[in-house]
């Protein structure tokens, strides 16, 4: 899934990611249509609730779809900035169950302190947890050589028992009772960007983090070295002037810290509380996420839209069209599968659009 | 906001008609023009194909829309999240009540409650109460001392073993009145615990009943929901391994599940209770205060299974049916763990 093509070789063209996601959106659009007739179920019905669902109404694109993007963008960032890098942090989930905790911990413990301080707070408890988290990977990765692949997607498993420990234990509500903690502080919680929805100041943390990322990637030298490091780090390393190892530190912690606010700012932003199922998989869809953009930071922002739309259609499905959670989830993982598919098929045949030389390569 | 998808047969006509209405309806929560059709929603956190807990939701549904001949929908929802999108998307499609089918909604029934004050959600097993928000509280616990009972009856080593899924007070509940009807059997007998942390995960049920079946549990009572077809299949195959083992149904009637296991089920007519719940909605009686549902309505029940009625002792089917009729009346009083506002003990 992740190997080959470091971070260079993506997004040569600035259309090439565009055609991609309108490429992923027709083949899955007809495959899932095809499934769905299989199954006995309407795919117009199906389209017209996903699109419903989605954007159907300002109300559902800002409480829902809007939403729903926030962690998808952050953790996308997340995933693209270490995999430029040429760090493969499959981590993303486990970084953000660590900054969930660690934001909802400081956001029940600092009840008496006012908003412009503890709000800042809970997201900074989130962004140290989420690169503590990759601490471990990073440096058995550094010091020992083991591949993060494996690591990272063992401290996922770490991540989430973690978070099933803490309601369960130390930071279970008051009561005793239900697997889930008090709710955080008023203080605590992300203001709302547009009052009357759900969209909280979370989506604006997003949107500028992309944007500064870009800037960062392709203006800075600190940018520059991390695209040479991920390009290739003999290369980097032989030019002598860039330090391979503290790059590839600096962009796993950085990965993980903003994978790590992607949990803080659910907590704070969306639930208020903490529970053990917080993300449907956030941190996995990452990749397809950072992929789809070509690992461009303004790039994950409209493919962090796209998949929330795609999620919050999905629930559409199922209300409205009466399409089983099993047959969404299906279609769900088709996408994600055309994305990765015409992904490897425009870098190992397409030359010009993907699908063009269909015969040429992409055997996986 | 018209939406631009092409519209093609009457169906998606509809569709479309329900999104303007939709699109209309939301902003200021205010409901659309008199809308005659009772809408009603289910929202549940795993697959409704469970044959159990969520099973018995769906049928509940399905009922509803029958007798009520009200438009229903169900959405599976997996995270907190998604709990505040579902009740946002019903209430600003115009439904008008919504069962939502665990204790893990009632943060978000409560948040959705205050938004839409015109909506009324029911929260099965939930602990929070609102004006619009009530929790439907099944006293599982009475069936549950019942399979005790039976499980005591049944047992040759004298250890029974108990699977639960999240330790959660509900669960906690029906594993304390199974051991209080098992010990008013045989006083002595040895009752096993453990809580998987997940109701849907196949692996660790498995696991954990394997490991109490070796222990030398012979019947084991589960509380899970898909995850229990995990424990008949481990019980199948203690007994295929020379074993006398057998299991006890929960949540719903389990017998046709594994029919050579199961000796009974300790069951919820949910579908009986959300239909009663709608009855009580329509008389406007829903919300400010928690609903039971117990054997006193016949929603919770102890069901021997007929296929193996035969090997169980007649006089233990005797005293069950009469510990029932006492639980009924109020002479015999089940153990059971409070857990919803404003209950004795409960702050």
């Amino acid at each position: 899934m992740v190997d080959g093509g470091a971070g260079g070789r993506f997004a040569r063209t600035r259309w090439e990611p565009v055609a991609i996601s309108l490429g992923a959106i027709g083949l899955t659009g007809l495959v899932g249509a095809v499934l769905l007739l299989a199954g006995g179920f309407d795919p117009l019905a199906a389209a017209a609730a996903m699109v419903r669902g989605s954007v159907g109404s300002w109300d559902v694109f800002v409480s829902i779809t809007l939403v729903r993007s926030v962690p998808l963008i952050l953790t996308g960032l997340a995933v693209a900035l270490a995999f430029r890098a040429g760090v493969w942090n499959i981590g993303a989930e486990g970084q953000l169950y660590a900054g969930a905790v660690a934001a909802a911990g400081v956001g029940l413990a600092g009840g008496g302190l006012p908003a412009v301080l503890l709000v800042p707070a809970v997201l900074c408890a989130a962004l140290a947890a989420g690169a503590a988290w990759a601490v471990l990977p990073m440096l058995m990765r550094v010091r020992l050589g083991v591949g993060e692949v494996i690591t990272t997607i063992l401290m996922n498993f770490v991540g989430i028992h973690m978070a099933a420990y803490m309601v369960h234990g130390p930071l279970q509500e008051s009561r005793g009772v239900f697997p889930q903690t008090d709710a955080i502080a008023e203080a605590a919680r992300l203001p709302p960007l547009l009052p009357g929805t759900r969209l909280h100041v979370g989506f604006a943390v997003a949107a500028l983090l992309a944007l500064g990322m870009t800037v960062f990637l392709h203006r800075s030298r600190a940018g520059f070295r991390i695209r040479a490091v991920g390009a290739s780090p003999e290369a980097a390393h032989v030019s002598g002037r860039i330090d391979a190892r503290r790059v590839l530190v600096g962009c796993f912690l950085v990965s993980g810290a903003v994978a790590g606010l992607a949990g803080g700012v659910e907590v704070a932003g969306v639930t208020h509380a903490l529970y053990e199922d917080l993300s449907p998989g956030w941190g996995y869809t990452a990749i397809a996420v950072a992929l789809l953009a070509g690992l461009e930071p303004l790039g994950v922002l409209v493919t962090g839209l796209l998949f929330g739309a795609l999620q919050a259609g999905a629930g559409a499905m199922q209300r409205d069209a009466g399409i089983p959670a099993a047959w969404v989830g299906v279609v769900e993982a088709l996408v994600i599968l055309a994305v990765l598919g015409l992904d490897r098929l425009r870098r190992t045949g397409g030359r010009v659009l993907p699908g063009i030389r269909i015969g040429g390569g992409g055997g996986a | 906001m018209a939406h631009p998808f092409p519209t093609r047969g009457a169906r998606t006509a509809a569709l479309v008609a329900l999104t303007v209405a939709a699109a209309t309806a939301c902003g200021g929560g205010d409901a659309p023009e008199a809308e005659p059709t009772l809408r009603v929603a289910l929202l549940t956190s795993g697959p409704v194909s469970d044959a159990g807990w969520y099973a018995g939701a769906y049928e509940g549904l399905m009922r509803i829309e029958q007798q009520f001949g009200a438009q229903v929908s169900h959405q599976q929802t997996a995270t907190p999240a998604e709990f505040d999108e579902a009740f946002i998307a019903y209430a600003t499609s115009g439904y008008d009540l919504i069962f939502a089918h665990g204790n893990e909604y009632q943060d978000a029934a409560i948040r959705a409650g205050e938004r839409f004050p015109e909506l009324t959600i029911v929260v099965s097993g939930g602990g929070r109460v609102s004006g619009n928000v009530a929790p439907l509280i099944f006293r599982l616990e009475e069936g549950s001392y019942l399979a005790g009972m039976a499980a005591a009856a049944m047992t040759e080593s004298g250890i029974v073993g108990m699977v639960g899924g999240v330790e959660i007070p509900p669960a906690r509940g029906t594993f304390v009145a199974f051991e209080a009807g098992a010990r008013s059997v045989d006083p002595d007998i040895e009752v096993l615990e453990v809580f998987t942390g997940d109701w849907n995960d196949v692996a660790a049920a498995k696991e954990a009943t394997v490991a109490q079946l070796s222990r030398g549990a012979d019947v084991v009572i589960h509380n899970l929901d898909a995850a229990s077809f995990a424990v008949f299949q481990a019980v199948r195959e203690a007994r295929a391994a020379g074993r006398t083992t057998w299991a006890v149904g929960m949540n719903s009637d389990q017998n046709d599940v594994a029919p050579d296991v199961i000796i009974g089920s300790a069951v919820i007519r949910i579908a009986d209770a959300f239909v009663e719940t709608v009855r009580m909605w329509q008389a406007g009686e829903v919300g400010g205060a928690a609903i039971y549902a117990s054997t006193r309505q016949d929603v919770i029940d102890f069901v021997f299974n007929p296929e193996l009625l035969d090997r169980v002792p007649p006089e233990i089917v005797q005293r069950v049916s009469e510990a029932r009729d006492m639980i009924r009346a109020g002479t015999l009083d089940v153990p059971r763990i409070e857990f919803v506002e404003g209950e004795a003990g409960v702050r």
